[in-house]
Parts: C-alpha cells; structure tokens; sequence
C-alpha cells in the first residue's frame, strides 16, 4: 500500500480537496438542519462528516509516508476507511429512510457482498461494503430524479456513480497492491466524484440565503 | 401514491398559504389553511398556536374569527426552506 512519491503526493493532494468538498457539503447540511430541523439533512451532514474525516486520517497517513514517517499502521489505515464507510452508509441510511418515509418502493440494493467476506482483510471488506452503499446511493439518487426531473439530481447520481466506481477500484488495488495505477484511478475517480457532489453548495452559495427563522 | 409530510413539510405548506392566499391583506382563516393544508381541525389548530408562538405567524383578532398572516420571520423561514428544500433535493432526499 505504499505508492511510488510522486503518485502518492498527487493522491494527499485530491485526498485533502476530499476533505474540503465533504465538510463543505456538511456545514451547508448541517446549516439546513439548524433552520429546518431536517432529520434527511442531519444524516447528510453526517454522512460527510465521517466521509471527512475518513479521507483526512487517509490523507495525513500518506503525508506522513511522504515525509518519511512510519506512522502507517494498518490500524490508522483501518481507521480511515471504517470512518469513510460509515460515512457511505449514512449516505445509504437517508435514502433507506426516505424510501420509508415516502412510502415510495426504493429498490431495495442492500445486498450483503457474501463473496468478498470469506477470509480476505477488514480493509477488503470495508471498501466493498462503501461500494455497495454508494450503489444503492445512486439507485435511489437516479430514481428521485425520475420523480423531479431536477438536473442537480441527475448530476449527483453521476457524481455518486464515479466515487462508486472509485470504491470498486479502491476494492480492486486492495486485492492487486502490485497494480500501482489502480489506487491512483480509484483516487482520481473518488475526487471527480466529490468535486461534482460540489455543486449544490456552489448552488446554495451563489443562492446566497438569509436566514434567521426556525421552527 | 400517498406520502407522508414530514413536520417541516406541514409548517412549510401552512405558511406558504398563509402568504399566497393572503391576496388582500387581511389574513387567511383557519377554513382555508385546513382546506390547503389537508389535515384534521385540532392538529391545525395546535400547529396555528405553535407557529404563533414561535413568531412565523401572526394572529389577527377578526370580528368572528381569527385571521392569520405571515410574519417577517416566516418569509425568512419559508425561504430558507425552499433554498434547503432545493439543496437536499439534489441529493435525491427530501426535507
């Protein structure tokens, strides 16, 4: 799990841009929360807390690599990504209960990855497990839009798609460590997705809401 | 399909009644809310009292009946609303 320096130096960078797009995502939510008490919002805001500190703690392990310090156990490594995959299934968790709440039949995707959980690391599991809840994100992402026809949805459910596709790719370096362009692609893929999940807020910044009311 | 609203749901379809069929500025009867809002006369009720009490709405003494209208700080709410409404709805969730 140790990439080459340049390589590794490119993925700290799109990992802290990570943190930045998730807490930002967070502190809209969390906002929207203060004014609205939204339970959906409130598991959103947390969602990309965890999802935050997942790829900080990710972040500052390959930093420390980078400057040659031997803090990357695989207990911090395992750390991250628990942290990152709660933020997923938080992600999952909203629309599991808007699904419920709406009465609406979500497609039910929670299929458990029965293939993957035999014998293989906590770190193969995790990162399958974050790919299975960010499939089920984007199923009902994709069906919300069928019911809105909101571009803003459609978008998300792309942005979505290619962080699953990243967390598939992060799955398979996992599993192929000698195949060193694999977590760079997961990487790449993960930021496109968060850079693109990005919008709202740029949304809601250009918006510029006041507000002072609550319930 | 039915669905259910959820709180803010409820508060926000109130007060965007109370604004919208406030046409002459005299305020919106309780028939009217209950009509558009589509729920039982004492839930309404109990609603009308919180939403006043927290200032989204004021109550107008009528001759028979009371009368409401959104406040300043409603407008404020309903707004912040549609903008977190509009935010989470991009997400594919609902407020």
């Amino acid at each position: 799990m140790t990439p080459q320096p340049e390589m590794g130096l490119i993925q700290n960078i799109l990992q802290f841009i990570g943190v930045f797009v998730s807490f930002s995502i967070a502190y809209v939510a969390y906002r929207g929360v203060r004014q609205t008490e939204s339970s959906s919002l409130l598991r959103l805001a947390t969602a990309f807390i965890f999802l935050g500190f997942g790829f900080l703690i990710e972040g500052l392990v390959g930093l420390a690599n980078l400057v040659v310090l031997p803090i990357s156990t695989t207990a911090v490594v395992v750390g991250g990504l628990l942290l990152e995959t709660t933020g997923y299934f938080f992600l999952a968790f909203s629309h599991a209960v808007d699904v419920l709440i709406s009465k609406k039949l979500g497609v039910a995707l929670l299929v458990f990855p029965v293939i993957t959980l035999t014998g293989t690391q906590l770190a193969d599991v995790l990162s399958i497990l974050s790919f299975y809840f960010v499939l089920y994100g984007v199923v009902e992402t994709v069906y919300s839009y069928a019911r809105t026809r909101k571009p803003d949805t459609l978008l998300i459910a792309m942005g979505l798609s290619l962080i699953g596709v990243g967390t598939f790719f992060q799955w398979l370096s996992l599993l192929y460590q000698y195949v060193g362009v694999l977590s760079l692609l997961q990487i790449i893929l993960q930021e496109m997705g968060l850079l693109i999940l990005f919008t709202p807020v740029l949304n809601f910044a250009v918006g510029g809401v006041k507000v002072n009311g609550s319930v | 399909m039915a669905q259910y609203r959820t709180q803010v749901r409820i508060i926000a379809d109130v007060l965007s009644t109370a604004k919208d069929s406030n046409t002459e500025g005299t305020g919106v009867g309780v028939t009217t809310l209950l009509r558009k809002g589509n729920m039982s006369y004492t839930r309404m009720s109990k609603l009308l009292s919180e939403l006043v009490g927290s200032g989204l709405l004021l109550e107008l003494d009528g001759e028979k009946i009371s009368k409401y209208m959104i406040s300043q700080k409603g407008i404020q709410f309903l707004n912040a609303y549609y903008a977190f409404e509009d935010f989470a709805q991009s997400f594919g969730l609902r407020l």
